[in-house]
């Protein structure tokens, strides 16, 4: 084993992401039962029954939506086809639980759509026939059409690599089009929509708000309530185990996945341009007609209602200290991203360069953190940083560190360090992977040490990787909930917090003007570097 | 040097100040934009700056245990008293709320020694008048919520929502356990619908013909009618009418926002300032126009819009403490459940 300075860097790295994890772990086998277990029994079967029914109805809608529609802009051209090819993806600027907030303004008693619709056919109670979408089926919704890209993207980076010899193999067989898609292009695809899946799974085991916002009773939530609510760690923790074991089971199927989808990639002898196919007429409209809708539902729809209300409530605007909010936002965008991307490529060059069977897997366990639900983690930092104060350091008469690590920044960013650490370690990695190792050797022969290496060569090569890993962790941090939300400081708000705390007054209109700024400026981001995400060449 | 300037660039990015000040840390679970308004008063008049960190009450309430002794809070304000009185349940607070000030000001059964009343709201019967009769509503009472006369007409809240484990455990603690218990069972039999949405919702619910009754605070009806809702939602609420139960008993069951004094309390006397503060004539004018509660204290009428639409003349039930709530809280989520409220 050769020990070196990037050695030690990455084990510590990886060690002290996978703390916490550990905390979480072994906090679940205290004991501080303190009420019935009949009820608790029905408790868990319903919390396992949401969370379930939630996963694989979002499933099926995020697999529906997100392959569709990346089928349609990659195999054709219709109308605008180019145009949705980048405005699709800007759903990831809407969080969950904003699209909940609109879902419930439009939807309820005297909400939008009563406002619409009085306007248009005059006085009447249209309450009774317009749809209520609350509860499971709310959720349902809120996390799907947020969610649904990464199905999208992942889909249709995979559908840009298909060779057309497979399809045009297809074509001499004389498939139908219908048949062609579903006998060679998404088999063929099946490793990339996969991954998409277990990254959607994994974000809607975790989520919260929106979860939240309309009181469902899940594995997560239950957790929270469990936990925060009644003090009963013992419950939490038989929730926590179901929880771990379904996102073992993801974490296992997205790593196996992802296997596949490398070697996938690899081969790729023959390929050529692909051509799209031209559609007209009703067949064009409807392709039109789908993205169009998914586009509308998926981020128009959030925005204008965030626009409407904005538009309705203009105090709601002038009480707003939007530059703060913009600044503690960015702040802690920049911040985090910063430490996340330093440490992720330390670690990454350390586990090139050593190749050794430990670091592997310790690094492999310490991007877990993405797998645990924010609140959770949070949570877990105050238990684990308060029993180490009251342990260790009050033990050898230092003073207190809680106030350093509870409601600071350095406390925030640790907890976002942990969560997102998978984003940048995975997106840097990935980045690595295309860098050949005969590149270092050549290197190495040229006389550069190792961090010359590093930092002359590895560095511009990982340039377009790294910019993609800010972009991802900063559009998650931008709409990140529980933990900020526990862990920040006093008199720091983001525009994430200010729209949770307006929504969970009953404030809803307040919330707008925070979400709708949410929303403009993780879309601004998007843009900015849509390119990037949607390389059409991925060389 | 570059490397100590560095560390010390470092170490600024995440410290913003150590500097010992003249304030109190306040944390805020409740979020009305009048709170804050009142907040920067009390420091123009005392030079006390106050520190506030919002967030839903249970994360507040598990970052002040986690803290423990450590932790810089001062006051916790909250929404509801059961919350309060769990919090003291747990010996995270402490003593000290006893001025003269406040004594005089608030009635002995809305305050203890940890935790004080600072605004009251009264969890009430919404009715649609046109479909239901002055006859049937006559001498209703919460009990009466349970009379198979309402099935599928009664709209409430999830049994998780705080507002409803006070108002249960104050049954608890005038009927008795086992009989709210099976009234539980009747008033989950008489739902229109499984329980969703806020307050809010359960008053358009009536106002929209979805149901006949609804439970819902005091203040929700009057911010309808305030307009700051919108038009659609202040047409609604003159659809529908409030109606004060357990007239001829104890009084309508009565909650408050609280103050509560938290143990190791960094800026105690400070945070005592404060709460006089808030119950000063002035401060709960303020609440009564800005929030539509009920003021606190004496001599302070509650506004306009809560006086026409609501009525003033009603029993106020000052006899069941509301220290109560606090620890009939869990007896009350477990009648709850059993009777299948979700």
């Amino acid at each position: 084993m050769r020990i070196n300075f990037w050695y030690i860097s990455s084990f510590f790295i990886s060690v002290f992401v996978l703390i916490p994890i550990l905390t979480v772990f072994s906090s679940f086998f205290e004991n501080t039962s303190n009420y019935y277990q009949v009820l608790k029994d029905t408790f868990l079967l319903e919390y396992i029954l949401n969370s379930l029914i939630l996963l694989f109805s979002v499933l099926i809608l995020t697999f529906l939506i997100g392959t569709g529609s990346a089928y349609l802009v990659s195999f054709f051209e219709f109308p605008f086809s180019n145009f949705f090819k980048w405005a699709l993806i800007l759903s990831f600027a809407v969080p969950p639980y904003i699209y909940a907030y609109s879902l419930t303004a439009f939807f309820e008693n005297y909400g939008t759509a009563f406002t619409i619709l009085k306007s248009l056919f005059g006085e009447a109670n249209y309450n009774q026939s317009i749809p209520k979408f609350d509860g499971l089926f709310g959720a349902i919704l809120s996390i799907s059409f947020s969610l649904y890209a990464y199905v999208y993207v992942l889909a249709r980076a995979s559908f840009l690599y298909q060779p057309q010899n497979l399809i045009d193999l297809g074509k001499n067989l004389g498939f139908t089009k219908f048949k062609t898609l579903y006998s060679i292009i998404l088999p063929a695809a099946r490793p990339a929509i996969v991954a998409g899946l277990s990254l959607v799974a994994m974000e809607t085991l975790a989520e919260f708000g929106a979860v939240d916002f309309f009181s469902i009773n899940t594995l997560t939530t239950g957790i929270y309530n469990s936990w925060i609510a009644f003090d009963d760690l013992a419950f939490a923790n038989q929730l926590s185990f179901f929880l771990l074991l379904f996102i073992f089971a993801l974490f296992v199927l997205e790593n196996f996945s992802r296997k596949k989808a490398k070697y996938h990639m690899n081969s790729r002898g023959g390929f050529k341009q692909k051509q799209k196919i031209k559609l007209s007429g009703s067949k064009s409209l409807m392709a039109f007609t789908f993205c169009f809708l998914v586009f509308f539902l998926s981020f128009l729809f959030p925005l204008i209602q965030m626009m409407y209300w904005t538009i309705k409530f203009p105090e709601n605007l002038i009480d707003l200290q939007i530059t703060k909010l913009l600044i503690n936002t960015l702040y802690l965008v920049v911040l985090s991203s910063l430490f996340l991307i330093i440490f992720a490529l330390i670690s990454n060059y350390g586990n090139r360069v050593n190749k050794d069977k430990t670091l592997n897997i310790l690094s492999t366990l310490s991007i877990s953190g993405y797998a645990i639900p924010g609140v959770i983690l949070a949570v877990a930092f105050i238990t684990f940083i308060a029993w180490f104060d009251e342990s260790v350091v009050k033990t050898y008469g230092f003073l207190s560190i809680k106030k350093v690590f509870i409601g600071s920044i350095l406390g925030l960013v640790i907890v976002y360090f942990i969560r997102f650490y998978s984003l940048a370690f995975n997106g840097i990695k990935s980045g690595y992977e295309k860098i050949n190792i005969s590149v270092d050797e050549s290197s190495y022969l040229l006389g550069y040490s190792k961090r010359k290496t590093f930092m002359n060569i590895h560095i511009p090569f990982l340039r377009n990787s790294l910019l993609f890993v800010f972009i991802l962790i900063s559009l998650e941090i931008i709409r990140e909930l529980p933990i900020t939300l526990i862990l920040r400081p006093f008199n720091f708000e983001t525009f994430a917090t200010t729209a949770y705390i307006s929504a969970s007054e009953d404030l809803l209109e307040a919330a707008a003007v925070p979400s709708l700024f949410l929303i403009l400026i993780a879309t601004s981001f998007i843009i900015v570097t849509s390119k990037y995400i949607l390389r059409d060449n991925y060389e | 040097m570059r490397k100590i300037s560095i560390l010390t660039l470092i170490t600024s990015l995440f410290v913003s100040s150590f500097a010992i000040a003249n304030e109190v840390n306040v944390f805020n679970a409740r979020h009305y934009k009048a709170d804050g308004e009142l907040y920067s008063k009390f420091t123009n008049m005392t030079g006390i700056k106050v520190n506030l960190i919002n967030g839903k009450s249970g994360a507040l309430e598990k970052r002040i245990i986690s803290e423990g002794v450590d932790s810089s809070a001062d006051l916790y304000i909250t929404a509801d008293a059961g919350r309060c009185g769990a919090m003291d349940a747990k010996g995270t607070l402490q003593g000290g709320l006893t001025s003269k000030a406040i004594k005089d000001a608030v009635p002995a059964s809305f305050r203890t020694s940890k935790w004080v009343g600072i605004a009251k709201r009264a969890r009430i019967i919404y009715y649609s008048p046109e479909r239901v009769t002055g006859a049937e509503l006559s001498g209703m009472t919460y009990e009466g919520l349970a009379d198979p006369k309402w099935r599928g007409r009664l709209v409430i809240r999830k049994s998780s929502n705080i507002y409803n484990k006070s108002l249960v455990a104050s049954l608890i603690k005038n009927n008795g356990k086992a009989a709210t218990a099976k009234w539980a069972e009747g008033v989950v039999a008489n739902m229109a619908r499984t329980p969703t949405g806020n307050d809010r919702a359960q008053i358009m619910a009536v106002a929209a013909g979805e149901a006949d009754i609804a439970v819902a605070n005091t203040y929700y009806l009057a911010l309808m009618l305030s307009g700051k809702k919108g038009a659609e939602q202040q047409e609604a609420a003159k659809k529908v009418k409030a109606f004060f139960p357990n007239q001829n008993d104890r009084g309508t069951h009565m909650n408050v926002s609280c103050a509560a004094l938290v143990k190791g309390a960094p800026n105690k006397a400070n945070a005592v300032k404060l709460v006089e503060f808030l119950l000063t004539p002035q401060s709960q004018e303020h609440f009564t126009n800005n929030t539509f509660e009920f003021p606190m204290i004496d001599g302070v009428s509650p506004s306009p819009l809560v006086v026409n639409n609501l009525g003033l003349d009603f029993k106020q039930d000052m006899k069941t403490k509301l220290a109560s709530y606090g620890k009939n809280q869990a007896a009350a989520v477990e009648v709850m459940t059993a009777a299948g409220w979700k």
